[in-house]
């Protein structure tokens, strides 16, 4: 994880760096994608059908999640504006590389 | 329904080639849009209405941070009836139409070349050669309303709508790598050529340089109502309050 | 934090300009002597970052006043790309290290006409013109320059820096200004502006150098010329509200006044604490022995 922050830590406007923000963006991004890989691959190993897989999902990037808010500890507006935004983004382009793995991994192991 | 046997040479022969055939072929676009790309000529009065623009948002947004007679000074600057900078400045109208300039139906050319064009070629290729194989079988239930998309050029109303034939599978792994080509090539790439595609169709009026005119006419609206609100004014207070 | 420079391999020796220069270091010497003792028998070996890495170690050259190192790495250059623009920029920056500035000059004149759009080559134009002592054509230059991309930060900061040098306050208070536009978090920006606004005298610039001051000192608190401006603003218009007899305001600026010193007797008596443990004073004994 990149190590950047806000420019002043006062109370009342909170000025952000915007190519921090960026930077951080990119990689959370990064790990995104291969979570959705990864976890893709793992469900269509384990021949998850149907709802499972979905779930398998959400459980996916609900512990991305939490493996984030340990990185980032309790200080974590010190990197991210809101952690609501952090689970929540990509949320839907992200699941499209996890069925894509899914279905390939699937196909391989399970279908012929 | 009666579960189908699938040969397990076509998952050797038509499933990986065509998953591999797809990455592949964003990669080798990447590099080849790389060499084509040309350095785009900028006109200095491009330069100049851009850099403007900025200053005039930049006054916008943090002219709470000037006095309010040096706000005023910048505000009457760009938008004084008679001297101000958007009212003199006169830019032709640039409805630009790209096949009066030579330069610009290059660039499109070659956008052409290294994102249709592959898709095409490739795509009709792999209708071909793959043509009629059921690949493989989504592993969640699906509606009818799948089927067309799904099941591209094999035409049997009772197969169960979650199977795949090959020639959407290349479509869902031209659109599915997306994200991929971003964690392998680093981000913009030219290999996501979805992303091209949108933009294609959103409008092609985001790739044209932007009419200076109705630009400066937008900003000069946006200035004359801007209200000037002095940010300092309770900086002594604050300070006093929040460090003791 | 020193390197011994002869015991690095070549991967590192890389690495370490990488990382300078991406942190934008300047350590010219350093560049120089890692290029001559590792990296110059390797150039091939370095692949893709072969050029940014010559146009660092051209720089760092110049900077060193080694010019053979510097023609060196402009000659691989310009066989590999012959005719480019960036190249040329090069050779104008050793004529100019060389102090023959009407070639240069004339080079970078070459250089504008090719590419009009190119603002490092304006900006260098006006440098040499800063480097002659012709500080009026500079700013001449300068303005026009800034017609042209009226939103070059760097561009407004040496504007000002010139009209300060000229005492043409208002208008270094103007070019200020602008840079607080591009950059309103910046708590130096702010603190320039109140030392200009404090220097051109009178009440409204008092007032108003009052203000950035405290928004300085929001801004970053150790900021510790803001809080010796801002008493010695107070202390200004203290007097004057005194003599003028306007109680309210007074009492105000008194408050801060008051704050402003003792906030500054505290970073004194703090500054005045913290070495005497380790620092000084040992460094003077420790001398003090080997003498």
């Amino acid at each position: 994880m990149s190590v950047t922050k806000g420019k002043d830590n006062k109370p009342e406007p909170i000025a952000y760096s915007e190519a921090a923000l960026r930077n951080n963006a990119v990689v959370v991004e990064y790990c995104r994608t291969s979570m959705a890989a990864l976890s893709g691959s793992t469900a269509g190993v384990l021949g998850l059908t149907g709802l499972y897989g979905f779930a398998f999902y959400v459980f996916a990037v609900v512990s991305l999640w939490v493996m984030f808010m340990l990185k980032t500890g309790p200080n974590w507006h010190k990197y991210y504006i809101s952690r609501q935004s952090l689970l929540t983004n990509g949320f839907f382009g992200a699941l499209f590389t996890y069925v894509l793995f899914w279905t390939f991994i699937y196909g391989m192991v399970h279908v012929y | 329904m009666v579960e189908l046997l699938l040969d397990p040479n076509i998952r050797l022969w038509v499933f990986l080639p065509i998953v591999i055939i797809t990455f592949l072929v964003g990669i080798v676009r990447h590099y080849v849009s790389i060499i084509l790309s040309s350095q785009k000529k900028i006109e200095l009065i491009q330069v100049q209405d851009s850099q403007v623009m900025i200053r005039a948002r930049l006054l916008r947004e943090n002219g709470k941070y000037l006095p309010r007679q040096s706000f005023a000074m910048r505000r009457h600057w760009f938008n004084n009836e008679e001297t101000g900078y958007f009212k003199v400045q006169k830019r032709a109208a640039t409805s630009q139409n790209p096949m009066t300039d030579p330069g610009m139906m290059t660039d499109m050319l070659k956008g052409n070349v290294t994102n249709v064009l592959p898709m095409i070629v490739i795509g009709g290729w792999i209708n071909w050669m793959f043509s009629g194989f059921l690949t493989t079988k989504v592993p969640f239930p699906l509606t009818l309303r799948f089927k067309p998309m799904l099941q591209r050029g094999v035409e049997l109303t009772h197969l169960d709508a979650s199977w795949v034939s090959s020639a959407s599978w290349y479509f869902l792994n031209v659109f599915g790598l997306r994200t991929i080509y971003a964690l392998v090539l680093g981000e913009n790439n030219a290999a996501d050529q979805s992303k091209i595609m949108q933009e294609q169709m959103s409008g092609a009026a985001m790739a044209m340089p932007p009419d200076p005119k109705a630009a400066f006419k937008a900003e000069w609206e946006a200035l004359e109502i801007t209200e000037h609100k002095w940010a300092l004014a309770n900086v002594e207070a604050d300070l006093l309050t929040t460090e003791k | 934090m020193s390197y011994n420079y002869e015991e690095l391999s070549f991967d590192e020796a890389r690495d370490l300009l990488r990382q300078w220069r991406e942190s934008n270091e300047r350590r010219s010497e350093e560049v120089v002597e890692l290029w001559l003792t590792i990296l110059s028998d390797g150039l091939d070996k370095i692949g893709n970052e072969k050029h940014v890495l010559l146009e660092q170690v051209i720089f760092a050259a110049l900077d060193c006043h080694c010019y053979s190192v510097a023609n060196n790495c402009i000659a691989i250059l310009s066989n590999e790309f012959p005719g480019s623009l960036r190249v040329k920029r090069y050779q104008a920056a050793r004529l100019e290290a060389e102090e023959k500035y009407t070639e240069a000059v004339m080079l970078l004149d070459k250089i504008v006409r090719a590419d009009e759009t190119n603002s490092a080559v304006y900006k260098r134009m006006i440098a040499i013109r800063k480097a002659r002592g012709e500080i009026k054509q500079a700013i001449e230059d300068l303005v026009d320059y800034l017609k042209k991309f009226i939103s070059d930060v760097e561009a407004w900061q040496e504007l000002c820096e010139l009209y300060l040098q000229m005492q043409d306050y208002s208008r270094a208070a103007y070019c200020a200004e602008e840079l607080i536009l591009h950059q309103p978090h910046n708590h130096l920006m702010h603190q320039r502006l109140a030392d200009i606004r404090y220097t051109m005298g009178g009440i409204e610039n008092m007032e108003l150098a009052k203000s950035y001051y405290c928004q300085a000192l929001k801004l970053n608190p150790d900021n510790m010329r803001a809080l010796l401006g801002l008493f010695l603003t107070t202390n200004n218009l203290l007097n004057h509200y005194k003599s003028s007899g306007n109680s309210s305001k007074r009492k105000e600026v008194w408050k801060l006044c008051q704050w402003a010193q003792s906030q500054a007797t505290k970073r004194q008596q703090a500054a005045r604490a913290a070495p005497a443990a380790p620092g000084l004073s040992q460094m003077m004994l420790a001398l003090a022995i080997t003498e």
